[in-house]
């Protein structure tokens, strides 16, 4: 730890980091456009500059330096001496921001990163409340660099983070900055767009309204977004993310930083997998089977329906002929309620780890680095939970199996009863599971969309995408990382930690947290796991 | 103010054409490569090879040579565009760098420009019919002392007259060097010569 001292305040900071990092970690707001804590360091906005103490070359006294120096650059050393309280680096502040505003077409009600953006929240605190330019502007164009992001040059601070981003993160490096002085602009090669799978974070690292998401393009003002910590369900890196929404409505996904887990990205495909959740074909309300037609039942008269079937199920059939299917898209919290009221019941039936989606090989970034140089990872596994479910389901004791297993037991008959979970965004039901149904007499499906699987089920129970819950998953690593309700569940539907609460025996609400606390007697793993993952230090 | 837009999705040549880069200007630009740490670095020869070769670096050229340096032809374009010197499409087969600074505009530079631009009917950064010569002008040439001044290729020419234009345009040794070339952007002749050591 090395002490250094900011404005005549002493701070104690972490070794290596650079000034400005250690400034804004204790609490300083300081101006920066090109330094971003997950890519290289250039200085070349110059925004952060600080005045700094050195040794006089001949009398060696401490003295401040007459020139300033960029805080981004200049890592901490014990017993520095800096300041940012000073007229000259305010000048030097008001000169940048005036300068950035030059050709600035000021198109701030008509941009998306309006309420967000560096450039607003500077000028206001840093800038002047006049520009003094009065010659023509340059105008750089609008240019559609990719299917899924606009690059406004007209409004590009040249910060080169989103440069810099291709470079180095994704390795895909589409994006350059071309010509010099006034008219450089950010730009790709003609004909070779922005487009890898994880070039939503340029628009995330873009301090200001350059960079445009395609898909957030004029849907929202910002500020009518509020935002819920949350984790992706996407695959079982596990990012943590912002859920944005208004009025119940998900209008996008952003990263939160998470060391060691996402550092400050995620891919598209979990920026923008979101969608289904405004499916107008969910299942909303629970439903019976009488005969050939299905009927809703209130939620209230749940609980007994299913205590009251697989009792008599097991009562004519022993406990070793029930299954319960654990979907890797449930929360930890989820499985553990159903894997208890399942062995409550029928204490010999089998916990099945559920249909683990899985698509090609796990891909790296930056493409084609080795494996110590490995920036971000997308993995195969297309659910968040699978390690969850897995150990929920090995720690209750008792028979155990994966999904595969599963499907060959049940069709030759070795279950006639089972509660199957679902959840996933895509189709999913195997084939092979028409030949399982058929196996069945009681079948319990909880499940996002209908299918084969909820037209054959006794009871349907609606399940709700993880916006719409709360709990933790935990990922590929065992790092088990809560989640919060960002949105409210549709019109007669119910949280799936709420109705499995209830059929537990429980009374009252559910949330993540208590149920995580029950867990935690069994399972250390799941004590003190905390909030949703830390607020970032760096927010921008 | 009216808003400019570029569809950036769609190639700005023909991706099928056959290559531009003949085998030997592959072979001078991996010449250079032992010289430096890494291929990139050879960007700027390269470039000069190109433009040495083919009068300018074209898209097309550009992607072959990000092909022969191993990097992205956005890394090239980023390089290209940062300099002047460098040009994106056809030239003359004669380029005239007409100094804009200000010893050259005291001295009469901008009558000189006027008097070329009359005298091949062509404005700044255009090329003549003909294809002979292409006018552009630059900042400082670094030759205030023979103001005005300007360039025929890489020839200069010192205190330049209106009225010697008709003639020095005429004249075919007009971009003849009066002292050696820089053989700063030769490939090193030793390497060169012995090209099969060199890997691509
Ligand atoms: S587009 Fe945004 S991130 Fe890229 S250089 Fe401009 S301001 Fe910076
Ligand atoms: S943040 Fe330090 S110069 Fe840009
Ligand atoms: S001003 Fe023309 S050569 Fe210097």
């Amino acid at each position: 730890m090395a002490k250094i001292t900011i404005d005549e305040k002493v701070i104690e900071c972490r070794d290596g980091v650079p000034v400005l990092q250690a400034a804004i970690e204790a609490g300083w707001d300081i101006p920066h456009y090109c330094y971003h804590p997950g890519l290289s360091v250039t200085a070349s906005c110059r925004l952060c500059l600080m005045e700094m103490q050195l040794p006089h070359p001949k009398t060696g006294e401490m003295g401040w330096v007459p020139k300033l120096f960029p805080s981004c650059q200049t890592p901490v050393r014990d017993g520095m001496i800096v300041r940012f309280d000073s007229e000259v680096v305010r000048d030097n502040q008001k000169s940048c921001m005036e300068y950035f505003l030059i050709d600035h077409p000021l198109d701030c009600p008509v941009c998306d990163q309006a309420g967000e953006c560096y450039l607003q929240d500077y000028s206001q605190k840093f800038g002047n409340s006049k520009s003094r330019m009065v010659e023509q502007k340059l105008v750089g164009p609008k240019k559609d660099i990719g299917p899924k992001t606009y690059l406004y040059s007209d409004r590009c601070v040249m910060c080169t983070r989103c440069v810099r981003f291709t470079e180095e993160i994704s390795g895909t490096h589409e994006l350059c900055s071309v010509n010099r002085g006034a008219r450089r602009e950010i730009d790709v090669f003609p004909g070779m767009p922005l487009d890898n799978p994880i070039q939503g974070n340029v628009v995330d690292v873009c301090p200001v309204g350059s960079l445009l998401d395609k898909d957030f393009f004029f849907k929202q003002r910002v500020w009518f977004l509020s935002g819920t910590p949350s984790v992706c369900p996407g695959c079982s890196t596990g990012c943590a993310i912002r859920v944005d929404q208004n009025e119940n409505t998900v209008f996008r996904l952003k990263p939160r930083s998470n060391p060691g887990v996402n550092d400050w990205w995620m891919c598209d495909e979990g920026r923008f997998g979101f969608k289904y959740i405004h499916d107008e074909k969910r299942l909303t309300a629970p439903t019976v089977r009488r005969g050939a037609d299905t009927e809703e039942v209130r939620w209230d008269d749940v609980p007994e329906i299913v205590s009251f079937r697989f009792e008599q199920h097991v009562a004519k059939h022993g406990d070793d002929s029930v299954a319960v299917v654990l979907s890797p898209m449930m929360s930890c919290e989820e499985a553990w309620l159903l894997v208890k009221f399942i062995r409550g019941i029928a204490p010999a039936a089998t916990a099945v780890t559920g249909f683990v989606p899985t698509v090609g090989e796990a891909q790296h970034f930056p493409v084609g680095c080795d494996a110590e140089n490995v920036k971000f990872t997308i993995l195969p596994e297309k659910c968040p939970n699978r390690r969850g479910v897995e150990l929920i389901a090995e720690r209750a004791g008792g028979e155990t199996c994966g999904f595969d297993e599963f499907v060959k037991r049940a069709t030759s008959g070795a279950f006639s009863a089972a509660w199957i979970v679902g959840g996933y965004p895509e189709a999913w039901v195997p084939k092979e599971m028409t030949k399982v149904v058929k196996q069945l007499e009681t079948l319990v499906v909880q499940d996002i969309f209908a299918n084969t699987l909820t037209a054959a089920a006794s009871l349907v129970l609606p399940a709700c995408a993880w916006v719409e819950r709360d709990g933790s998953f935990m990922n590929h690593a065992g790092k088990v990382q809560p989640f919060e309700r960002a949105i409210r569940v549709r019109d007669g539907a119910k949280r799936d930690g709420q109705y499995l609460f209830e059929i537990s025996g429980h009374v009252g609400l559910y949330s993540g947290d208590h149920v995580r606390e029950m867990m935690a007697d069994e399972m250390k793993e799941f004590a003190n796991i905390g909030d949703a993952p830390p607020k970032p230090v760096h927010q921008h | 103010m009216a808003w400019k837009t570029i569809d950036r999705n769609e190639p700005a040549f023909d991706a099928d054409a056959p290559n531009v880069l003949s085998d030997a200007v592959r072979e001078k630009i991996r010449s250079f490569f032992p010289r430096y740490e890494t291929k990139q670095a050879a960007l700027l020869p390269a470039l000069h090879v190109v433009q040495e070769t083919l009068g300018h670096v074209s898209f097309k050229a550009m992607t072959e040579v990000a092909e022969v340096l191993e990097i992205h032809p956005s890394q090239v374009f980023d390089t290209l565009s940062f300099y002047t010197h460098f040009w994106t499409h056809p030239k003359g087969k004669k380029t005239i760098t007409v100094c804009r600074s200000i010893t050259c505009e005291l001295l009469g530079g901008r009558e000189v420009l006027d008097a070329i631009k009359k005298h091949l009917g062509v404005g700044e950064h255009e090329t003549t019919a003909d294809g002979e010569y292409s006018l552009v002008t630059e900042e400082c040439l670094a030759g205030c002392d023979h103001s005005p001044c300007m360039l025929i290729n890489e020839k200069l020419h010192k205190r330049v007259q209106p009225a010697d234009i008709p003639k020095l345009l005429a004249d075919t040794d007009n971009d003849k060097l009066d002292m050696p070339r820089s053989t700063l952007f030769d490939a090193p002749a030793d390497v060169a010569s012995d090209g099969a050591s060199v890997t691509s």
